[in-house]
């Protein structure tokens, strides 16, 4: 169990595992997490199941498993969102939804979700794979994906940001913040913090 | 706060359903409310006041009255009698702020409004306002015999084709089974009724996998009458009898002090008090109390609940 976060907004996730109250769910996986997939799969709730796969890897292996389930196999991120988005379309009320992966895909999928009504009480999140940042740039508001250190250059204004803690729900995304905006050029060194 | 009100207009809707108009005693301007919000009115019964809770029905942007519907309730305190039999249009209230205990859920996609009888009232409101703001929405209305389908006229210039009435005297009634099944997701239902059809809706929605955060009801309890009892308030050593008929708030209220309240129906928790000590056996009626709470023995809902006999102590 890691130790709680310095500031409230840091997402805290617990181990996943089934909602019995629902009567639908749909298993959103982005990452290659055999331990994670196998335990929920060894101990399948009741009512029907969808599995969205989003990594290759992780795809490969419930293929050899012979999962018996509704199974939408897409090889990136980005595409399995729009697949996501298209089960969500058609869903109705009783769906629980579950979102393993790295924080950048896991918040996107949840943002999706949340645009189809669904609140947090149907969400349940989990992350595992990379630890690498979705970073929103608090002066130009664009957002730069996968950074896995502690400054980074923000891909829509070219600032070296900071990147804090403090993590928005809504966007999906950590605030970054220009590092030197004080006295410039004065930086700390670069480091990998989020692997 | 209080306003200085009065009772404007009286319509007879029903055998034992009267609608009231409420305008301020000075003309003046009455705030907005949201969809879902009641008023507190106190009644000037020949015992002393008695502060009821009403779902304004009329729509929340009218700045020139608010309009409420109350059914006759025989076996009650005696506030729905007074205002059927005494109360007259010029008639003096005062009457609270507006509260909202049952919001409509702004995210909501899809919203399914469902009344039983007189909890007509706050659906006609929130259809008001999902009318206005373009949202999807559709009422489901069941009431006794086709007489007793007031305001459905009403409803049915909001909600047009997506109005749909059960008139239980044709021996209509409604299914939640098929009223909930197969819905969009985000879609959010609302009830206001008697107990039963509360509790069989929540218990079916949670069947078919529906969260609470989707599933909304509202249930304004009447204080039930019970033996007198003595309160006794610990900081002031005050001790005052509740008689019969009336609620430990109300008998609180009438000795000059003045607890916070919003419902005054045992469903926000704002009357909450700590009970210090008693002689006979709390009779919790209230909606808010965890069983926790409840068998800790230390608190209580002085807006509808009671005890059997003796003096409670309350930290007040």
């Amino acid at each position: 169990m890691t130790a709680a976060p310095s500031i409230k907004s840091q997402p805290v996730y617990h181990a996943i595992d089934w909602d019995q109250t629902g009567v639908e769910h749909l298993l959103f996986i982005a990452a290659d997490d055999p331990a994670t997939l196998d335990r929920l799969l060894a101990n399948r709730p009741p009512g029907g199941l969808t599995l969205v796969v989003a990594a290759a890897e992780a795809a490969e292996r419930l293929g050899v498993a012979g999962v018996t389930a509704r199974m939408v196999i897409e090889q990136n991120a980005t595409s399995a969102l729009h697949a996501l988005e298209s089960l969500l379309q058609q869903a109705t009320m009783g769906l629980r939804l579950y979102l393993v992966g790295p924080e950048d895909a896991i918040w996107q999928a949840a943002a999706v979700a949340t645009r189809y009504g669904m609140s947090s009480a149907e969400i349940r999140l989990y992350q595992t794979g990379t630890k690498a940042r979705p970073v929103f740039c608090v002066h130009c508001r664009a957002m730069t994906r996968g950074v896995r250190t502690n400054l980074a250059d923000c891909s829509g204004c070219g600032r070296t940001l900071f990147v804090r803690d403090h993590f928005s729900r809504r966007l999906g995304a950590y605030m970054g913040f220009q590092i030197d905006a004080e006295i410039p050029g004065e930086k700390p060194p670069v480091e990998t913090v989020y692997p | 706060m209080q306003l200085d009100m009065r009772l404007s207009r009286i319509i007879e809707l029903a055998p034992g359903i009267r609608e009231f108009w409420l305008c301020r005693e000075d003309g003046g301007e009455l705030p907005t409310y949201s969809g879902g919000s009641h008023v507190v009115l106190s009644l000037p019964l020949p015992g002393g006041i008695q502060r009821n809770p009403y779902s304004l029905l009329g729509d929340p942007a009218d700045c020139n009255k608010w309009r409420i519907a109350v059914r006759r309730q025989e076996q009650s305190r005696g506030g729905s009698v007074w205002l059927h039999d005494s109360a007259q249009e010029g008639q003096a209230l005062k009457v609270s702020m507006p509260a909202n205990l049952f919001p409509m859920a702004r995210l909501g996609r899809h919203h399914v409004l469902i009344a039983g009888g007189i909890g007509v009232t706050p659906m006609l409101s929130h259809a008001r306002e999902l009318a206005r703001l373009g949202e999807s929405f559709e009422v489901h209305y069941a009431h006794r015999a086709p007489e007793f389908g007031v305001l459905a006229d009403e409803l049915r210039t909001l909600a047009g084709p997506d109005l749909h009435c059960y008139v239980e005297s044709r021996g209509e009634t409604i299914d939640f089974s098929k009223l909930l099944a197969r819905r969009p997701l985000g879609t959010h239902a609302y009830l206001c009724g008697p107990q039963g059809m509360v509790e069989a809706y929540h218990r079916i929605a949670s069947e078919m996998g529906w969260p609470d955060t989707h599933v909304h009801s509202e249930r304004f309890l009447a204080p039930p009458p019970g033996a007198p009892f003595t309160v006794r308030l610990a900081k002031t050593g005050k001790a005052i009898e509740v008689r019969r008929e009336q609620s430990m708030l109300e008998a609180i209220e009438s000795s000059g002090v003045q607890p916070p309240f919003l419902c005054r129906g045992g469903a926000c928790g704002q009357c909450e008090m700590e009970v210090l000590d008693c002689d006979s056996s709390l009779l919790h009626n209230d909606l808010f109390l965890s069983q926790a709470d409840r068998d800790s023995g230390r608190k209580i809902m002085p807006c509808v609940s009671r005890v059997t006999g003796g003096c409670i102590t309350v930290n007040l």
